[in-house]
């Protein structure tokens, strides 16, 4: 691991720096599944017993910040993935707490020199602090 | 091997199974009703001309639309299918208003936790890659 990198990870990882509420819309939700092409009642049905959101839906909210207001900036970051790890059902109606943090930052060097992934972790939870899901958005900065 | 069957139970999975055909409908129309709904205004959703203003090919598909309609895929397929994890990564824009395939390949079977690891891929008609990811759900036993 570069220095550099190592001094960021030491700094930065596993600090929350951001804290928002999410209202989970029932029509929003439904609408979403619509789109994507779900065809599992449970998504689409509100009176359904089982209720709740496509398991993506909460890799389309985002914080108010992706990144920490200091953290430095390489170059110009782009999109390179998103993950979605779901623990516990997200109930339509409800309202989630999400919390971001970097959850890993490391490096890959090809022929047009090196590149710097972040992995920033949007972390979700119920009105009981149960934790219901979270959803990592991998940016990737291809050095000035 | 391609399986047309709906799965309910884990016993019913085959290893290196080829989930059913799923063709998403990526018409421009779909994709600015999401990319609405979500709250994404960029023009590069919207329409062809501004996004080939942005040096892109045409309007993009959301990153986050191309992973739910993997998600879909899987439930279509296991409509009991409880996705534990899914990871993508956007190799290339999913450019709407053409046609594109997704796959998925059983590669892992795990029975005693009720675990089935899925390999999955967006590729437009030449057969390019967009996006590909892998997904981890569990079934029934």
């Amino acid at each position: 691991m570069d220095a550099d990198i190592d001094e960021l990870r030491e700094k930065y990882l596993n600090q929350p720096f951001d804290e928002k509420t999410f209202y989970m819309d029932p029509a929003v939700t439904i609408e979403y599944a619509r789109l994507c092409g779900e065809t599992a009642g449970r998504f689409l049905d509100r009176d359904h017993p089982d209720f709740q959101t496509p398991p993506t839906y909460i890799a389309s909210l985002s914080g108010r910040r992706s990144l920490p207001i200091d953290f430095p900036r390489f170059g110009i970051g782009m999109d390179a993935g998103k993950g979605v790890e779901c623990l516990n059902p997200v109930r339509p109606g409800s309202t989630l707490t999400g919390r971001t943090h970097l959850h890993d930052i490391y490096t890959k060097t090809g022929r047009s020199g090196r590149m710097v992934f972040v992995v920033s972790r949007l972390e979700f939870f119920d009105e009981n602090g149960l934790h219901l899901a979270n959803s990592d958005s991998r940016s990737v900065i291809r050095e000035k | 091997m391609t399986i047309s069957k709906t799965i309910s139970k884990i016993m019913d999975v085959e290893f290196g199974a080829n989930l059913p055909a799923f063709e998403p409908d990526t018409s421009l129309e779909i994709v600015k009703t999401f990319a609405t709904l979500i709250g994404w205004d960029g023009a590069r959703f919207r329409d062809h001309e501004a996004a080939r203003k942005e040096g892109l090919a045409g309007a993009m598909v959301p990153g986050v639309l191309s992973q739910g309609y993997l998600v879909a895929m899987i439930h279509q397929w296991a409509p009991m299918a409880e996705i534990k994890a899914i990871d993508t990564v956007f190799r290339a824009p999913v450019i709407a208003d053409e046609p594109h395939s997704i796959t998925g390949v059983v590669t892992d079977i795990n029975e005693d936790e009720g675990l089935v690891e899925i390999d999955l891929t967006v590729a437009n008609e030449k057969g390019e890659t967009r996006v590909f990811g892998t997904a981890s759900v569990s079934l029934p036993a």
